[in-house]
C-alpha cells in the first residue's frame, strides 16, 4: 500500500517512455501573487505568458499557475503538489531566495528541472548548485560586481554603502565591495538597516554624510527603495554624494513613484528597458501593447524564462531529464543582448548595463551610459555533475 | 562617533520626526482604546487608506488638496465601519472586536490590491515644502520640519480640546467611568461614534504626511502597526500623555539605536517594550490608576 | 476545567476517522495538507490551552513554534544529533523559553499581556532573523525526519509522515487534556475566574501560569519541529507575528476554550485557505469576510456554535449523570 516517494520518483522517470512530440510540455509556474511580492511575480508571468506566444505560436506548453505567497513552507507544498501529482515537466518562476532555498532539495532531489526567473541568492549556483536547476534571472553578486571597477574607474575611491539587513542585501554589497576593492578603491562605512522595518532612513543618511566617503552605493528594491531615494533627495545629498547602486533601486517597476528624485541616480542592472536594439524594441513594444506599461527587469526574466523553454523543447528534447540537459545548452541574443548558461554553475552569463535615470517626455526613463562586458560567476564550490538519473 | 554637534542635531530632528508620525497615528488609536476598551487593530488599515487617497487626490489636485480630502475620507470610512461593525460589536466584549478588525486587515489589504494595484505608489511633495532651512548651522528637509510642526499642533489642539473644553470633559469622563457617564446625562454612544471617526480621521492625516515621505503600498498598514501598539503599550493606553510619550520613546529609541548600536537597531525596541511591561504592566502614563 | 460531553467525543472521533481515512486514501497534495491541518491544529490545542483556559491570549505562539522548528534543526544539522533526541531537545527547549515568558509576562493582563508576548515574539522573530548561523532570511535547509526503520517504518513516505503527525497530534490533545484537568489545570480556571480570590487563598498565580504556559509552549514546540520535518527546510517566516495572529483566527473560528473546537478550525481553515487561493490570489479578503461573519454571529466559534445549539440538548437526554456540576477544587496547587 505505502509508496515511497523517492522510490516512485526513481520509477517515473526510469519508465519514462520518450513522449511525442505533440504531447504538450506540463510547466509548473511557481510564482507570488499574493503577498509582497506579488508586483514582480505579475511582471514575471506577464513577461513568461508573453514569450511563449512569440516563440511557440502553436502552443505545445500546458502551464499549471501556483501562489507561493512568498512563504517558504506554501511554495515548498506547491512545489510537491507540480512534481507529485500535476507531474509537470519543468517548473519556472521563483522570486526570494527564501522559497529557492526551500525548494531546491525538493526539485534536485525530485528530478525536475526548475528555471529560475528571479531569486538571485549567490548560493543556488554556488555551493548549493543542482544541474537540475538553471538560473535566467541573475545572481546577486553578478549584478554588483562590475560596478565596482567601473566606480573606480570614475575616479571615484571612497564609498559608503548602505543595504537591508538581510542575505540578499548582504550579497549585494558583498558583490560590490569585492569589485570596487580589487579595483584600488576603499570602502568609507558600511550599514544594513532592519529589513523592511526601516521607515526612517534619515539616521543612517547623516552617517554616510559624516563618513567622509565620495559617494554611496546602495541596494534596496520595492517600497524601500522608493522611501530611500526620495529621502535621500529630501536631505539633498545628491550635490555631494552622488547615488549609486544596484539597478533595483530605480527599476522601471516604481522609478515613476519616485519621480524626479531619482534623476541623477546611477545604478546597474541585467536590462533596462530603453536597451537599443532590434530584439529589445520588438519585446518593449509587445509588452507594452499586452500590458499598458513598460517591461521591467522582471518582465524580461519571465519572458527569456519562457523563451529558453522553448528553445530547450525545440532541440526535441522532451521529459523532465530531457529538458533539464537540453535548458543547460541554451544560448540566444534576446532584450538583454547576447545570454549563455555558464556550465560550471548553470548561472546565467549577460552584459551589465550601467544607466543613469533622467527625466524624460513622460515620466523617468533611463539613459545607458556603458555596457559591461557578460562576465560567468566564479564557481564558488559548485560542482556541477551532469544531470542523471 | 563623530563629535559634530550638527550631526546629533539633526539625528534629534530626526527622532522627532518619527516620533511625530507616530504620534499622529497613535493618538487616534488610543483614545479609542481609553474610550471603547477595544484595540482597533485595523488603524493600520485606515492609514494606508489615507495614504492611497492622498496620493490619488494629490496626482490630480495637488497635495493639499490630498491632505484635506484623505482624512475626511477615511472619517467616512470610519462612519460606514462604526454603523455597520462596530456599534453592533458594543456588547460582545474586547475580544471579539480585535478579531473583527483582525478581519477588516485581511479585507482591506486585498480590497487595497484590487483598486490600486499591487506596485508602489507615491505621491509628491508640495513645491512650498520641497527646499531645506537651515536650522542651527545645519540643513533640513522643509517637509521633514513640516512633520514636526503638525504633530506638536495637533498635539496642542487635542491637549486644549481634552482638557479645556465641554466635550473634551466628556470624553475624559467616559474614558474614567463610561456608565457613570451615561448616568450623568451624557450621550455616550455619540461620543463613542465622534472620537471614532475622530481616530480615523486623525490616521488618514498620518497616512497622507506620510505618504511623500515613504512608499504608498498595500503591506503599509500592516508595517506600521506593530510600532504604532508599540508606543501606546509603552506609553499606557488611553491617554495623550501616554501617545506623545509612547512616540518620543520610540522615535528616540529607533533613530539613535540606529546611530549607536546598528546591530541592535531592530531587537532593541522590543526588548525596551518588554522591560516596560515587567517593571509598570500599564504602561508609563496609563488614562486610569 | 476540561469536559467532555458527549458531542465533543463525537466531533473528536468524526475528526480523527477523517482524517485517518484521508491519510489512507489522499493523494499527495491531500497529503500534504493533512500534514498542516495536523501541525496547525497541535499549535491552536497550544494556543487553546492558555487563551482559552487560562484568559493569556497569546501572540507568541508562533514564535514558539518557530524556534521549536528551528531548535530542532540546528541540533540535527549542526549539533549533529540524531533526529529523535533532537525533537525531545526542541520540545525542553521550546517549553524553557515559554516558560520564563509566561513567568515575566504574568503580571500584565488583557491587551498588555497580548502586546508583551508580541514583543517577546518579534524579539525571537528579529533574533533568528539577523543570525548568521541560522541561515538569517535564506533558512536552514537539509532537516533530516527521524528514522523510524526499527518499527519498519520510513517516514520520508508522505503517508507515513502524517500517520505520524496524526499519532503526535492525539498524544498532544491527551497531554492538554491532562494538564487540563489535572490540580493544575483547574487552579489556571480559577486563576482566569477570579485572580483576586486565587491569591487570597494562597496560590502563587504567576508559577500557575508560567507553568501552564511551559506546557503550552512544549506542544508548540512540538509542532515546530514536525513543521521543520514536514518542509525539511525552516525560514524565520515562521516566527512572524502574523502566524500566531493566523493561530488566534484558528481558535477563534474554531471555538475558544473547547479544544475541540479548534481542531475543528484548523480543519476548516486550511481547507479553506487552499480551495481558495487556487481559485483566486485574493483569498484574504474571503477569509477576513467570513472571521468577520462569524465573529459578529456571536456565537463561540464553529464548534460553539454547534454546542449552543446542540450540545446541552444532547448531554440532557443521553446522561444525566456527567452534567452534576462538582464544586471546583481550588486550593489545588500545582
Amino acid at each position: 500500500m505505502k509508496r515511497h516517494v523517492l522510490a516512485a520518483l526513481g520509477l517515473a522517470t526510469a519508465f519514462a517512455v520518450p513522449a511525442h512530440a505533440e504531447d504538450p510540455v506540463r510547466v509548473g509556474l511557481l510564482l507570488p501573487f499574493s503577498g509582497v511580492y506579488a508586483a514582480l511575480g505579475n511582471d514575471i508571468e506577464a513577461g513568461f505568458d508573453l514569450g511563449l506566444e512569440t516563440f511557440a505560436p502553436d502552443s505545445g506548453f500546458e502551464v499549471i499557475r501556483e501562489d507561493t505567497e512568498v512563504k517558504p513552507p506554501v511554495a515548498l507544498a506547491k512545489t510537491r503538489k507540480l512534481i507529485l501529482q500535476d507531474k509537470v515537466d519543468v517548473i519556472a518562476g521563483v522570486v526570494s531566495s527564501g522559497v529557492l532555498g526551500a525548494v531546491r532539495d525538493a526539485v534536485h532531489g525530485a528530478g525536475v528541472p526548475l528555471i529560475v526567473a528571479n531569486a538571485g541568492n549567490d548560493d543556488a549556483t554556488g555551493s548549493a548548485c543542482s544541474p537540475w536547476i538553471t538560473r535566467m534571472s541573475f545572481s546577486n553578486g553578478q549584478v554588483n560586481r562590475p560596478m565596482g571597477q567601473w566606480l573606480h574607474d570614475q575616479g571615484i575611491t571612497r564609498v559608503f554603502t548602505l543595504a537591508p539587513d538581510y542575505a540578499g542585501g548582504r550579497q549585494m554589497i558583498g558583490g560590490f565591495v569585492e569589485g570596487f576593492t580589487a579595483a584600488g578603491g576603499e570602502i568609507a562605512g558600511q550599514e544594513f538597516t532592519p529589513f523592511q522595518k526601516t521607515q526612517d532612513f534619515g539616521p543612517y543618511l547623516a552617517k554616510a554624510k559624516a563618513s567622509g566617503a565620495q559617494a554611496v552605493y546602495v541596494f534596496y528594491a520595492g517600497s524601500e527603495a522608493i522611501s530611500f531615494v526620495k529621502q535621500y533627495d529630501s536631505f539633498g545629498m545628491k550635490a555631494e554624494l552622488p547615488l549609486y547602486g544596484s539597478g533595483f533601486l530605480t527599476s522601471p517597476l516604481y522609478v515613476n513613484a519616485e519621480g524626479p528624485a531619482a534623476a541623477g541616480v546611477v545604478t546597474a542592472l541585467h536590462y533596462v528597458p530603453t536597451i537599443d536594439t532590434e530584439e529589445n524594441r520588438a519585446f518593449v513594444t509587445a509588452f507594452e501593447a499586452r500590458t499598458g506599461r513598460l517591461p521591467s527587469e522582471y518582465a524580461v526574466q519571465g519572458y527569456d524564462s519562457a523563451r529558453a523553454l522553448v528553445e530547450a523543447a525545440a532541440t526535441g528534447a522532451r521529459g523532465r531529464a530531457g529538458l533539464g540537459e537540453a535548458l543547460r545548452q541554451v544560448q540566444f541574443t534576446g532584450p538583454r543582448g547576447q545570454t549563455s548558461i555558464d556550465p560550471a554553475t548553470n548561472n546565467i552569463v549577460q552584459p551589465i548595463y550601467v544607466y543613469e535615470t533622467v527625466q524624460g517626455d513622460d515620466g523617468m526613463t533611463q539613459k545607458i551610459l556603458a555596457e559591461l562586458p557578460a562576465r560567468p560567476d566564479a564557481a564558488n564550490g559548485c560542482e556541477m555533475a551532469p544531470v542523471a538519473n | 562617533m563623530t563629535t559634530d554637534p550638527g550631526f546629533w542635531l539633526l539625528q534629534t530632528l530626526n527622532a522627532l520626526q518619527l516620533s511625530m508620525l507616530l504620534f499622529l497615528l497613535s493618538i487616534g488609536l488610543t483614545v479609542i482604546f481609553g474610550l471603547m476598551h477595544f484595540v482597533n487593530l485595523a488603524h493600520g488599515a485606515l492609514y494606508a487608506a489615507g495614504a492611497y487617497v492622498a496620493a490619488s487626490v494629490s496626482a490630480v489636485a495637488g497635495f493639499w488638496a490630498g491632505l484635506v480630502l484623505a482624512p475626511l475620507a477615511v472619517a467616512v470610512i470610519g462612519v460606514l465601519l462604526y454603523g455597520g461593525l462596530i456599534r453592533r460589536m458594543r456588547r460582545s466584549g474586547p475580544m471579539a472586536q480585535v478579531l473583527v478588525t483582525f478581519g477588516l486587515i485581511f479585507v482591506a489589504l486585498d480590497l487595497t490590491r484590487l483598486i490600486w494595484g499591487d506596485i508602489a505608489l507615491a505621491s509628491a511633495m508640495p513645491p512650498l515644502l520641497e527646499g531645506r532651512l537651515s536650522v542651527l548651522g545645519i540643513d533640513y528637509p522643509l517637509y521633514r520640519l513640516f512633520v514636526i510642526g503638525l504633530g506638536l499642533v495637533v498635539f496642542a489642539a487635542l491637549a486644549f480640546v481634552l482638557g479645556r473644553t465641554q466635550i473634551g470633559a466628556m470624553i475624559r469622563a467616559g474614558v474614567d467611568n463610561d456608565a457613570m457617564a451615561a448616568c450623568l446625562g451624557i450621550n455616550v454612544e455619540r461620543l463613542f461614534f465622534i472620537v471614532f471617526c475622530l481616530g480615523c480621521a486623525l490616521a488618514g492625516l498620518a497616512g497622507a504626511v506620510a505618504a511623500p515621505l515613504l512608499s504608498v503600498s498595500p503591506d503599509m498598514g500592516l508595517q506600521i502597526l506593530i510600532p504604532t501598539l508599540i508606543v501606546i503599550v509603552i506609553g499606557g493606553l488611553g491617554s495623550l500623555q501616554g501617545a506623545i510619550a509612547g512616540s518620543l520613546v520610540y522615535g528616540f529609541v529607533q533613530t539613535f539605536g540606529a546611530v549607536l548600536a546598528p546591530g541592535l537597531a531592530s531587537v532593541l525596541i522590543y526588548g525596551l517594550l518588554a522591560a516596560i511591561l515587567v517593571i509598570r504592566p500599564t504602561g508609563l502614563f496609563p488614562a486610569k490608576g | 476545567m476540561f469536559r467532555h460531553t458527549f458531542l465533543r467525543y463525537a466531533v473528536l472521533a468524526l475528526l480523527a476517522a477523517a482524517a485517518l481515512l484521508r491519510a489512507l486514501t489522499a493523494g499527495y497534495f491531500g497529503l500534504e495538507i493533512l500534514a498542516e491541518i495536523l501541525i496547525l491544529a497541535i499549535l491552536v490545542l497550544a494556543l487553546d490551552m492558555v487563551a482559552g483556559f487560562g484568559g493569556m491570549v497569546s501572540l507568541c505562539h508562533g514564535a514558539l513554534m518557530g524556534l521549536g522548528a528551528y531548535a530542532y534543526g540546528v541540533l540535527c544539522v549542526h549539533a549533529g544529533l540524531a533526529p529523535l533526541p533532537a525533537l525531545a531537545g526542541a520540545i525542553a527547549l521550546t517549553g524553557a523559553v515559554a516558560w520564563a515568558i509566561g513567568a515575566i509576562c504574568a503580571r500584565a493582563h488583557g491587551i498588555f499581556f497580548i502586546m508583551a508576548t508580541l514583543a517577546f515574539g518579534q524579539m525571537a522573530y528579529s533574533w533568528v532573523f539577523e543570525t548568521p548561523l541560522l541561515g538569517g532570511d535564506d533558512g536552514l535547509g537539509g532537516i533530516p525526519r527521524p528514522d523510524l526503520s526499527l518499527l519498519g517504518i520510513d517516514l520520508s513516505d508522505s503517508r507515513s509522515f502524517v500517520l505520524f503527525c496524526l499519532a503526535a497530534t492525539a498524544l498532544a490533545y491527551g497531554a492538554a487534556v491532562l494538564v487540563l484537568r489535572s490540580g493544575l489545570g483547574r487552579s489556571l480556571g480559577g486563576v482566569m475566574h477570579n485572580e483576586q480570590r486565587m491569591r487570597a487563598l494562597g496560590l502563587t498565580v504567576w508559577r500557575v501560569k508560567a507553568d501552564v504556559f511551559g506546557l503550552s509552549g512544549m506542544l508548540a514546540g512540538l509542532a515546530g519541529a514536525l513543521a521543520a520535518m514536514q518542509v525539511m527546510y525552516i525560514s524565520p517566516g515562521l516566527l512572524a507575528w502574523t502566524t500566531s495572529g493566523e493561530a488566534l483566527v484558528v481558535v477563534i473560528l474554531g471555538g475558544l476554550g473547547t479544544l475541540v473546537g479548534p481542531l475543528v478550525g484548523a480543519a476548516a481553515f486550511v481547507t479553506l485557505k487552499h480551495g481558495l487561493s487556487g481559485v483566486t490570489s485574493h483569498w484574504h479578503l474571503v477569509v477576513g469576510l467570513i472571521l468577520i461573519a462569524v465573529v459578529m454571529s456571536r456565537a463561540n466559534g464553529l464548534f460553539g456554535w454547534l454546542e449552543a445549539r446542540w450540545g446541552a440538548r444532547l448531554d440532557r437526554r443521553l446522561a444525566d449523570a456527567t452534567r452534576e456540576d462538582t464544586p471546583r477544587e481550588a486550593t489545588n496547587d500545582a
